[in-house]
C-alpha cells in the first residue's frame, strides 16, 4: 500500500511515525459520492445535518481521485459493475470499500431470480466493511464507517509486511 | 282556501300552460290571481327539468352504446381502408391487426380527421409462450377523448414488425424497450438500441425461454445460487 510500504524497520521512531499516518488517516476518511439506488438516500441523509458525518472527518468528494472511501450504495448491476471496478481502479491508495445495504453486500432481493444484478460487489472489488439493511438507516452507515475508522487505526503502513 | 278556487286556478295554469295567459289575467280576486300566478311558474320549472332530464338520458345511452362498441367501429373503418390487415380473430376489446401494413395504418389512424389518434400511450411487449410473441398499442386522441387498443402477433422465427417511431415520436423508446426485452425488431426504427441493458448482452430476458449466459466480462452470471460462492 503506497511507496512508503515495507521501506523502514522496527524501531520507536517509526513505530510513532506509523500510529500518526494511521491516525491521521483514520479521521479524514472522504469518501466518494455515488449513489446507485434507494441506499443513495440514506448516505445523503447520513451526510446532511441532523447526521453530520463531517463530525467523525467524512465529507463527500465528487471524484474518485480526492477520495478515500468508496461507499457502493445501492443495486449494483452487471452493466455497472464495470463501471463501480474502473472507478475503483481510478482512486489513490490507501483506498476503503463499504459495501452498503443488502444489494451491494449479497444481491439482495435480487438474490435467486436477477439475472441483471451482481451478487454482491465483493466479485468486483475488495469490501472492508459490510452494512446490512434495506436500505441501513443512516445510524448504520456511521457505525459501519465507525468500524471502518477502527480498522484503519489498526493499520501499520510504515513497517507492515505484505505478502 | 274553498275547493271552487282551487278549482278555478288548476283550470287557469292548464290553459296558460297551452299559451292563454288571459285566463289567470282575467281572475278579478287579486289573491286567487296571484296564487295562480306562482303555481303557473312552478309547473313550468318541472316541466322544464323534466324534458331535460329525459334529453340527458337518451344522450348518454347513446354515448355508452357507441363507447362500448368504438373499438369494433374503428376495426370496420380500418377493414374497410385496409382490407387484408385485419386478423381472423378478433375481440370487441381491441383490434388484432396482421403486422404487414402497419405502418400505414398508423399513419392513416392519426391523420384521419375523425379518428385522430395524436398520442401513443404505451407500447407494450407479450411472450404468450408455444412461440409467439404480441406487441400492443394503446391509442388516445387528445381531440376526441377516446381510445382503441391494437395487438399485433409475430413468430419468435420472424419477429419483424414496421417501426411506428416516424408516427409517434415517442414510440422511439418503447420499441427499444420492447426490443431490448423481447427481441422484436422494428423495421425501419432509426435508432434500433438496447436501451437497459448493456450493448453486448446476449439473449432476450423477458422471452419464455430466456436462459441466463455463463459470464459477462469475466463475472459470473449464477443461474442458481445454491452451491455457488
Amino acid at each position: 500500500m503506497g511507496i512508503l510500504e515495507n521501506k523502514f524497520d522496527d524501531n520507536i521512531i517509526v513505530e510513532k511515525l506509523d500510529k500518526l499516518l494511521s491516525w491521521s488517516r483514520s479521521t479524514s476518511p472522504w469518501f466518494f459520492q455515488f449513489g446507485l439506488a434507494c441506499c443513495a438516500i440514506e448516505m445523503m441523509a447520513a451526510a446532511a445535518s441532523r447526521h453530520d458525518l463531517m463530525r467523525i472527518g467524512i465529507i463527500p468528494r465528487s471524484s474518485p481521485r480526492q477520495a478515500d472511501v468508496m461507499i457502493v450504495a445501492g443495486t449494483v448491476t452487471m452493466k455497472m459493475a464495470l463501471r463501480v471496478k474502473k472507478l475503483y481502479e481510478q482512486m489513490a491508495n490507501p483506498k476503503y470499500v463499504v459495501a452498503m445495504g443488502s444489494c451491494a453486500t449479497s444481491g439482495g432481493p435480487y438474490w435467486q431470480h436477477g439475472y441483471h444484478v451482481l451478487k454482491g460487489v465483493d466479485i468486483v472489488i475488495p469490501v472492508d466493511v459490510y452494512v446490512p439493511g434495506c436500505p441501513p438507516r443512516p445510524e448504520a452507515l456511521i457505525e459501519g464507517l465507525l468500524r471502518l475508522q477502527e480498522q484503519i487505526l489498526e493499520e501499520r503502513p510504515l513497517t507492515r509486511k505484505t505478502g | 282556501m274553498s275547493e271552487d278556487k282551487e278549482k278555478m286556478i288548476s283550470e287557469a295554469v292548464e290553459k296558460a300552460l297551452q299559451g292563454d295567459m288571459d285566463a289567470i289575467n282575467n281572475i278579478e280576486d287579486r289573491i286567487t290571481r296571484s296564487k295562480a300566478k306562482a303555481a303557473l311558474a312552478k309547473a313550468k320549472r318541472t316541466r322544464k327539468t323534466e324534458e331535460a332530464s329525459s334529453e340527458e338520458s337518451e344522450i348518454s345511452e347513446a354515448k355508452v352504446e357507441e363507447k362500448l362498441n368504438f373499438s369494433q367501429n374503428v376495426c370496420k373503418k380500418i377493414a374497410e381502408k385496409f382490407p387484408e390487415s385485419i386478423d381472423k380473430e378478433q375481440n370487441k376489446d381491441w383490434i388484432q391487426l396482421k403486422p404487414e401494413n402497419w405502418l400505414e395504418i398508423a399513419k392513416w389512424l392519426k391523420s384521419n380527421e375523425s379518428l385522430y389518434f395524436d398520442s401513443l400511450q404505451c407500447n407494450t411487449g407479450l411472450d404468450l409462450g408455444e412461440g409467439i410473441l404480441e406487441s400492443r398499442y394503446n391509442l388516445h386522441s387528445m381531440k376526441h377523448l377516446h381510445k382503441i387498443e391494437i395487438r399485433i402477433k409475430v413468430s419468435v422465427e420472424k419477429p419483424d414488425i414496421p417501426s411506428v417511431e416516424e408516427v409517434w415520436r415517442v414510440a422511439d423508446w418503447f420499441e427499444r424497450e420492447t426490443y431490448d426485452m423481447f427481441g422484436i425488431n422494428f423495421i425501419g426504427h432509426r435508432d434500433l438500441r438496447r436501451i437497459l441493458l448493456p450493448d453486448d448482452w446476449e439473449g432476450w430476458p423477458l422471452r419464455k425461454d430466456y436462459e441466463e449466459q455463463e459470464t459477462y466480462h469475466g463475472i459470473v452470471v449464477p443461474k442458481v445460487k445454491e452451491g455457488w460462492e
